[in-house]
Order: structure tokens, then sequence, then C-alpha cells
């Protein structure tokens, strides 16, 4: 009997039973395609250096010497591997459909295949074992600005050589393929390598890695010492290049994260409304004296079987998922879950189990109702708890108007659950939008440590010897400020360099990336705690550096310039993108040491001016320079951070993975609330309410909670993306306080416009179900 | 008197697993206005499908039904739904309600939807209400439909049937759930309607309540097989158990 009754109620409630079959399949393939990123994400980088090969240390070598020899010589060192790299200063002498290239900051550094000492990925993931002659693969920032596809033809022109190279695609190197501002690496073939490797311009600088395993690090920085142009790194320090990427991938966990939840919130809602309708035959059961057991056992068991089939097919489809959700995280990293399919099965254990949960909790309300209040709430009003607090007869609205809003009302929780999913629809894509536009804006130029300023100078060729020797710095930017006096264009112009100084503070010490302002004191600063640097033994320190030294503000740290042993004082903290990072104060004395690299030179033209004219005014300076180097502040920010496009892509992602969610939850919650209302339909319908007036009805209560959700979701991203995006930013760097930019067109417009009209077309084309039921249908009605 | 409703040729099929069930077939009917008719007949004869199909809720499969003077068969979804709500009032057996709205709002739902009349939301509600304590239940009109008994809600149905002035109300069973006192308290109103010159159509297995009609049809297995003209019936006990008992008679002769 009880196979017989459950077999009835799998055929009998055909649509209900496939509506919930489908939300089983929604949750169980959100489920596992959000662990599975989860799980990538989190061991994400040491996962990737793993695969790479990285070992313990690179020592990175910009000057012949006998350094190779004595790391080598350490007990502690088991195996070192080399590379050998030539560097390209400028981009122009690669030849992209007849022009020079100027996308990439220069240096560019190319290797040939025979070089590789640790493991290269192509975009598929897959190691790189050999280069093709006349082929060539390169890092993120080799394609900056450019839509490059695999197959497009370069020639390279180096002295007296051309080379005609095929672009292979993007080369993913573990130490050197984030996108934000740093030369690209080239991977050629040993032919085409050999053909320009001794070119004069190609030997400037002399670039050497060595890839060493070893037991101490400290040994090897002990060496480096005695050099001048040798630093070290560490798997630690590396993992600081992937910064942005890592606040794409961190972003990616927190959509997955929410996912999950509406899925979540979708099934439990579905049971619980399924169940609902099945109080009249659970008090037809208890009347014919079934025990509460075996009625909670027949539920149970249908949810059982639903639920199994639903969650398998849902681990399948979450296999696609998962690639496409991870593909736009792992652009410049190989992060893959090879257990993508133990995951998708624990993933559907994992639904199937919440689902008898949810079912069990469902019906508990089967033990405490009387066989008499079960058949009633199947029947009668008593299913409406709340009276609706709207009078027809004194309300204003028109008829179908007043019967939406009094649908809504008067069933607050099915239509509150639909709104809160809505609203992490919408705040889905509002937060990516916010995310994205915030990585590209001059809201956060201060998580730099930059001075106010409309536009930077980016032209490493030129900066190359400023870079060299700082001492030139001065006279260069007051050349610059003197050519923007000349063009009609005064100016303020101002330089920060970076370099890598070893630091002191008792038997603590850290490698501190230090920003050294020039012409411009640190007073612009965001500082949590004390004061920005004035004199020349005092700096600031972000809160990591305050750990790796075991220091606190007020403390004197010693600094190694150029072995000169150095005391300074820690006279603040400040936020900023900077992990392991120190200002200095622009009075201090740097030797003769050169820069370790360059923030640019920052331009805050004189007076207030528009875009437009800091525009005119930085393509007149382009001309003057001869280069397209000099950028507008949110241009500067967007490579500095290099992720602002990946988001974009996620977003697009994202606003199609809601449009299809909302779509979903539209078309089966109108198809469950028509099942459901089916006897007052035809009662609307028998007393002579049209068709027309039954779909709108239907469409415009979606409408409406689509519109609250909207207007939920307007009310919190603000606080929410600032919270979100500060607790991401705090993940990977020092940042505190940190607003989110918006882009008002999307967030009050676009958006907006997406959910509601995905949410009217879907529920007006399932309202259109509504023709089917005739009037007389309220004789047939149980 | 002129004809409200007339059909010709009427039929009804239903094709359930391939199986043809000619619920209807051929009914010529003729309902004049301010005419009380009672349609009987066992359970599986047509009735209520006849109803259904002459108030336009079904639509016929063969045969024409002209209600109005309007051919209801040519008429659109639109247009049949909007005849419907200014023309018919309905009366089910069950006491179908919005759940979701008071027992006033309930009742005058069909006067706002309708364009009939462009009266004030207030004023459709004094007419409700009009409604209500004409019908005894004035006192219910804010409450939940879950708050008030079977024979209130009835009654509220009638109310509603009524609102928009219709030319003929259909009743479907309207006591068929009531007890004897309720159903009594119901049929007097139906008759006190019909009384005003509303026509009224009412399907009923109670000889009691088609005893109350001016004109009862018997209907068995989708054919009308006779029917018997009672004349109006003016009231009192005396008169009403005569017209039961020649009724039984009738009905007892046709197979009952």
């Amino acid at each position: 009997m009880f196979w017989r009754i459950l077999k009835k109620d799998l055929r009998r409630k055909k649509t209900m039973n496939v509506i919930l079959l489908l939300f089983v399949v929604l949750s169980a393939m959100f489920a596992a395609a959000s662990i599975n990123n989860i799980i990538a994400v989190n061991g994400g980088i040491d996962q990737y250096f793993e695969l790479a090969e990285v070992p313990d240390a690179v020592v990175q070598i910009q000057e012949k010497c006998d350094a190779e020899d004595r790391i080598r010589a350490l007990p502690s060192v088991s195996s070192v591997k080399t590379e050998h790299w030539h560097a390209v200063m400028s981009s122009k002498v690669f030849i992209y459909k007849g022009k020079p290239m100027n996308n990439f900051f220069n240096p560019a550094c190319i290797m040939s295949e025979d070089e590789m000492a640790i493991k290269y990925f192509d975009e598929n993931n897959d190691v790189i074992t050999d280069v093709e002659k006349g082929c060539f693969y390169a890092t993120a920032p080799f394609s900056q600005d450019m839509d490059l596809k695999i197959g497009d033809q370069f020639k390279m022109e180096v002295d007296d050589v051309q080379l005609d190279l095929k672009y292979m695609g993007r080369l993913k190197d573990a130490l050197s393929s984030s996108d934000s501002a740093s030369g690209p690496m080239l991977l050629f073939s040993n032919e085409d390598y050999d053909a320009v490797a001794d070119k004069e311009s190609l030997n400037k600088i002399y670039f050497e890695a060595l890839f060493v395993d070893s037991t101490d690090i400290q040994a090897i920085r002990d060496i480096a010492k005695d050099y001048d142009y040798i630093s070290v790194g560490t798997r630690q320090d590396f993992k600081s290049i992937y910064l942005y990427d890592m606040i794409v991938a961190y972003i990616m966990m927190a959509i997955s994260v929410l996912l999950m939840i509406t899925a979540f919130v979708v099934l439990r809602f579905t049971i619980g409304f399924t169940i609902s309708e099945e109080f009249r035959e659970i008090g037809v059961m208890k009347a014919v004296g079934i025990s509460n057991g075996s009625i909670r056992a027949l539920y149970l068991v249908k949810y059982l079987a639903i639920s199994v089939i639903g969650a398998l097919i849902g681990a399948v489809l979450s296999i696609p998922l998962s690639g496409l959700m991870m593909k736009s995280i792992s652009k410049n990293m190989v992060i893959k879950n090879d257990n993508t399919s133990f995951i998708g099965l624990l993933s559907s254990v994992a639904v199937v189990a919440l689902i008898i949960f949810f079912c069990y909790t469902c019906t508990r309300k089967v033990k405490k109702l009387s066989p008499i209040d079960a058949v009633r709430s199947g029947q009668t009003g008593e299913r409406f708890h709340k009276k609706s607090i709207l009078k027809l007869s004194r309300s204003k609205l028109p008829s179908t108007q007043f019967m939406a809003v009094n649908d809504v009302l008067s069933s607050p929780k099915n239509y509150g659950i639909i709104t809160v999913i809505f609203t992490l629809c919408m705040l889905m894509m509002m937060l990516m939008s916010n995310f994205a536009v915030t990585l590209k804006s001059e809201k956060i130029l201060w998580l730099f440590a930059l001075p106010e300023s409309e536009a930077f100078y980016f032209d490493t060729e030129d900066l190359g010897d400023v870079m060299m020797d700082q001492t030139k710095a001065e006279p260069f930017l007051e050349d610059m400020e003197d050519k923007l006096k000349e063009n009609g264009m005064p100016g303020k112009c101002t330089m920060m360099n970076v370099m890598q100084l070893r630091t002191k503070h008792g038997d603590k010490e850290a490698k501190l990336t230090c920003m050294l302002p020039i012409r411009t004191t640190a007073g612009y600063l965001r500082m949590d705690e004390g004061y920005a640097p004035m004199k020349a033994d005092e700096m600031v320190v972000t809160i990591s550096t305050l750990k790796s030294l075991d220091a606190k503000v007020g403390d004197r740290v010693t600094m190694d310039i150029n072995g000169e042993q150095r005391e300074l004082i820690i006279t603040g903290r400040f936020s900023g993108f900077y992990t392991n990072g120190a200002i200095l104060s622009d009075k201090f004395d740097y030797g003769n040491m050169p820069a370790a690299g360059t923030m640019g030179v920052a331009i805050h033209f004189d007076g207030a001016p528009d875009k437009e004219t800091i525009r005119s005014n930085i393509d007149k300076l382009n001309e003057i320079y001869d280069t397209d180097k000099i950028l507008t502040t949110s241009e500067m920010i967007k490579n500095m951070t290099g992720v602002s496009d990946t988001l974009n892509s996620i977003k697009k992602m994202i606003m199609i993975l809601t449009i299809v969610v909302t779509a979903l939850i539209v078309v089966l919650m109108e198809r469950s609330f028509i099942s459901k209302e089916k006897s007052e339909i035809a009662l609307m319908k028998a007393m002579g309410v049209s068709n027309g007036s039954m779909i709108a009805q239907h469409t415009l209560r979606f409408g409406l909670i689509a519109a609250a959700a909207v207007l939920l979701g307007l009310a919190v991203i603000m606080p929410l993306g600032n919270f979100m995006f500060s607790k991401i930013c705090l993940l990977i760097g020092d940042v505190s306080d940190i607003k989110c930019a918006i882009d008002p067109l999307e967030i009050f417009l676009i958006f907006p416009a997406i959910l509601i009209t995905v949410t009217v077309v879907g529920a007006l084309l399932t309202a259109l179900y509504t023709r089917t039921i005739k009037a007389s249908d309220t004789a047939s009605i149980e | 008197m002129s004809t409200v409703l007339q059909t010709k040729g009427l039929c009804k099929t239903y094709i359930v697993n391939k199986h043809q069930n000619n619920v209807l077939k051929n009914i010529d009917l003729s309902v004049e206005e301010g005419e009380m008719l009672a349609i009987m007949g066992p359970s599986g004869s047509g009735k209520s499908t006849l109803l259904y199909c002459v108030s336009g809720m079904d639509r016929a499969t063969a045969g024409s039904v002209i209600f109005a003077g309007k051919e209801t068969a040519k008429l659109s979804d639109k247009e049949m739904a909007s005849l419907r709500l200014d023309e018919m009032g309905f009366i089910f057996q069950q006491m179908y309600m919005m759940k979701n709205l008071s027992v006033l709002d309930n009742i005058i739902l069909p006067a706002v939807k309708s364009k009939k009349t462009k009266e004030k939301r207030s004023q459709t509600e004094e007419r409700g209400r009009a409604l209500m304590r004409r019908l005894g239940i004035a006192d219910i009109g804010d409450n939940d439909i879950n708050e008030v008994s079977g024979g209130q809600l009835q009654r509220a149905g009638i109310c509603r049937s009524m609102i928009n002035s219709p030319s003929m109300i259909f009743a479907d069973e309207p006591t068929g759930a009531l007890n004897r006192a309720s159903s009594d308290e119901v049929m007097s109103q139906l008759l006190s309607l019909n009384e005003d010159g509303t026509t009224v159509m009412c399907v009923t297995h109670d000889p009691k309540v088609a005893a109350k009609c001016s004109r009862v049809i018997y209907i068995l297995d989708g054919c009308i097989v006779g029917q018997k003209e009672m004349g109006h019936f003016l009231g009192g006990e005396a008169e009403l158990r005569d017209r039961e008992r020649e009724l039984n008679n009738w009905l007892l002769e046709q197979g009952w």
C-alpha cells in the first residue's frame, strides 16, 4: 500500500514534483560548483607553486658574479637550476599589424625553451615542454589592452635581425604572470632565441635567475648581501605578485557563497511549499489510521527519490559550471581542482542529506495536526495565517493592482523569501560591478600611497635612467614641470620610487617594499596610527610590516642600505595595498642606490581641470614625449591592479547566471503558485475576470517583489560592498576603511532593469498558463 | 416574457484516455425571463455540465447557446468573461471564496472588476453592505472567510452573485453543503431574488429545493427526458408540501 500511495503521488503531482526536481538539480549544481571553487581558491597559489615546481628561493642576479658558485657550495642547498634571460628594453621592437607595440611596460624578458628551470603552462594549463620555431608564448602584460588571439603574427626587429613570430597564447609563469604593471616574459624557441640573443640591444641588462631548493634561506641571503644587484625571493615573497588575482579569486568565492545560499533558500522554500500542499492528503491518511511515522516515512521516501535523482543530475551539471567559474580566475594562474567529480558527488550527498533534513523538519507539523486540522488546512482559508492589511472596499487601487498587492501581503513568507532570493541575485551583479569599478577608480589612489594627481607618466624606457640613478629624478621632474608650463598646462610633478630594503628589529628581519617620495612629502597618506614621516630618519609602515618585525609605532629599526646600517624610527601605520610596505621621508638619503621600480611620475595640474582638459593635456604630453604611456589616474590604477577587465568579464558571467537563476526561479515559483491557486483562478474566471486581468495580476505581483528586491539591494549595496571589499582586501593587503566606487548607470538603471525585465517576462510567460484553467474547473477542485 | 437563454442541439463530449464520453446530447432548452428553473437528475447525468455550458464557464462541443440575444460560441474569451461578469451570477455548492479577502471584499470584487457602472469604491461598498443586510449577514463584512459559518459563506456567495445585478443567476447545488435551516434560508433568498425579476437556473438533488422552482427539468445520460411546469411558488408550508409530493411522484415516473 505504501508504495502504491507513493507511486500515485509521484504521478498525480507531476508538476510540483518536476519543479522540486529542477530546484534540487539547481541546488546540487551550485553547491558542487561553489564548493569546488572555494577549495580551489583557498589553496590556490600554494597549489600553483607546487605544480610549477617553484623552489624554496629564487635568486635574481643582474650582474655577472660568482654568487651562483657560492650558493651551490652551501651544504643546505639540495638543488640549483638556472635560467638566463635577455631584456628587451622597448616594446617597440615588436611590430603588430604593421605598427610598433607600445602597450606594455618595459623591459620585457625573453627566454629560450631550453632554459626553462621550472614548469611553465599554456592557456589550457598544460605544461609547455617545447616551443616550435617561429612561435612564442608571452605572459599577461604583453597582451595588455590588446585583444590578441592565438595565431596572431608579429615581427621582432632587433638591430639587424628580423624575426617573424606567431603568438601561441598566454604564458603562465608562476613568478611573473600577473596582469599588474610589470614587464612581460616571453618564451622563444631555441632557434629564434639564438638568432637575437647576442644582439647588443638585448644585452644592456644581465638577467640570471637561480632556482634554489634549500633548508637555509638565510645562508643564501647572507651571500646575496655581498653583491649590489642580487635579490632573494622566497615563495612567500612571490605570492604578493598575485595580490590582485587573489582579489578576483576571493570575489568569486564570495559570489559562490551567495549562490549556495540562494540555492538552499530556494530549496527549503520549495520543500516547505510542496509539503503544505499535502496537508489534505495527510489529514485523510491520519483519519484512516495511518501512523504519523508511516506518513512521514512516505514523504521522506518521496523526497529521497526526487533528491537522489536531482542531486546526481546536479553533480554532473556542476562540472561545466565549475569550469566556467574557474576559467575567469585562472587567467594568470593554474588553479584547478582535480577532485571536481569527487566533490561534485560529495556535494550531491550533502544536498540529499539537507533535503531529507528539510523534509523532516517540514513534516514535523504532521505530528501536531489532528486529522481534521490537516484536512481543513488543505481546503479552507486557514493557510492564510495573516489577515491582509488591505481592504478592497477602502483601497483606491484598481482591482488588478489591488489583487496583486494583496496576494503579496497576505502571503508574506512566500513572497518575502522570493524577495530575498531576488535581492541576493541583484547583489551579486551589483557587487561585481562595484568591485570592477573600484579597482579602476581614482578613489583608491590612496591604496597605492600615491599623491592626488590627474595623470601618470609611466614610460620606463625614459624613466630607466632615473631609476638607476635616483639623483637624476629632481632635474627630470623640474624639466617636466617646465615643459608643462611652456605648453600652457602648468602643474606639479612628483615621483615615487620603490626599493626592496632588508630591515631588522631586534632579532626579527624582513625585506620591506619601501616607497621613496621625491618632491613630495607623504602628508597625503591615510594614516591609521601616528603621523606621516617628516624627517630623514622617519618612516611609516603597514600592519604586516609591524607584525613581520614584531615592532610597534615608535620603535626604531635598522635598515640595510647598500651595506650601510641606518637607524629609522617608525612614526606611524598606514593603509595600502602593500604587504610588508614602508614609506620613507622625502628627505631620506638613499645614497647611490638604484630604485628597483617606480610608480611613475605623478602629474598634478594646477587649478582643477575638468576631465576633458585633463584628456587633452595628456594627449599633448604624449605627443611631446613621443609616447602613449601617459595615463589618467584611473587608467594607471587599472594597469596597476590589472584585474578590472577580468572582473568585468566575471560580471558578465554573473549577469548571465543571475538572469538564468532569476528566470528559473520566477518560472518555477509562478508555476507552483498557479498549481496552488488553481481554485482561486477558476473562481475568478467563473466570476467573469478576463484572462488578461488574471495574467496581469500574476505578472504584477512578481514585478512588485522584483521592485522590492531592487530597493532592498540598493539599500544594502553600499555598506555590504564596503564591508565585503574591505574584508577581501584585508585577506591580501593591509587595508582598512575602504569605500567602493559605483557605476550609477549600472547600479541604478541597468541591473534593476535586468532583474525587473527578466522577472516580469518570466512571470508573464508562465502566467499565460492560467489561460488553460477553465471557469468550470471550480467544480473539479479538491 | 422574453427568452433569456436558449440552447439548440447542445452537445458536450469529453475524451478521456482515447475514450469518447458524450456528457450532453442534443440539448434544446429555453429559459424565459423571470423563470426559476431547477435541473435534476442522478449523479453523472450531466446537470452541472449543462449549467457550465449554458453559462459560458465551459465551451460546448456542438450546438449553440444564445444568452441575452448573443450566441456565446461566437464571443471571444474576453467578451464571454465580460458577459459573465455583468450579466450572470454564480453560486457554487462549495463556498468558494478568495481566501485572502474579507467577506465584504469577496462580495464586491465582481463589482470592482466590472465596467458596467462607474460608481465610486465607497458606493460599491455600500451596495455590498446593503446586500449583506438583506441576506442577514451585515455583521460579518470585515471578517476573514475562515471566521464565519458555511451558511453565512453561502449567503455571502449569493450576495456576490447579485452584486452586478445580473439578468440570470446560475446555482450549482447551492444548498448541497448546508444543513436544513441554512438551506431553507438560502432558498428563500433565491426565491426573493426571483420575485424581484432575476432569472434563476439551479442544479439540485434536493426535491425540497426543486419544489420551490417554477419549472423542473429532469436530465438522464445527457438528455432531457422530462420537464414539469410547477407554477409560481407563493410560499407557505402547505403549498410546499403539495408541490413536493407532486414533484416526487413525477420524479418517480422519471426513474429517480
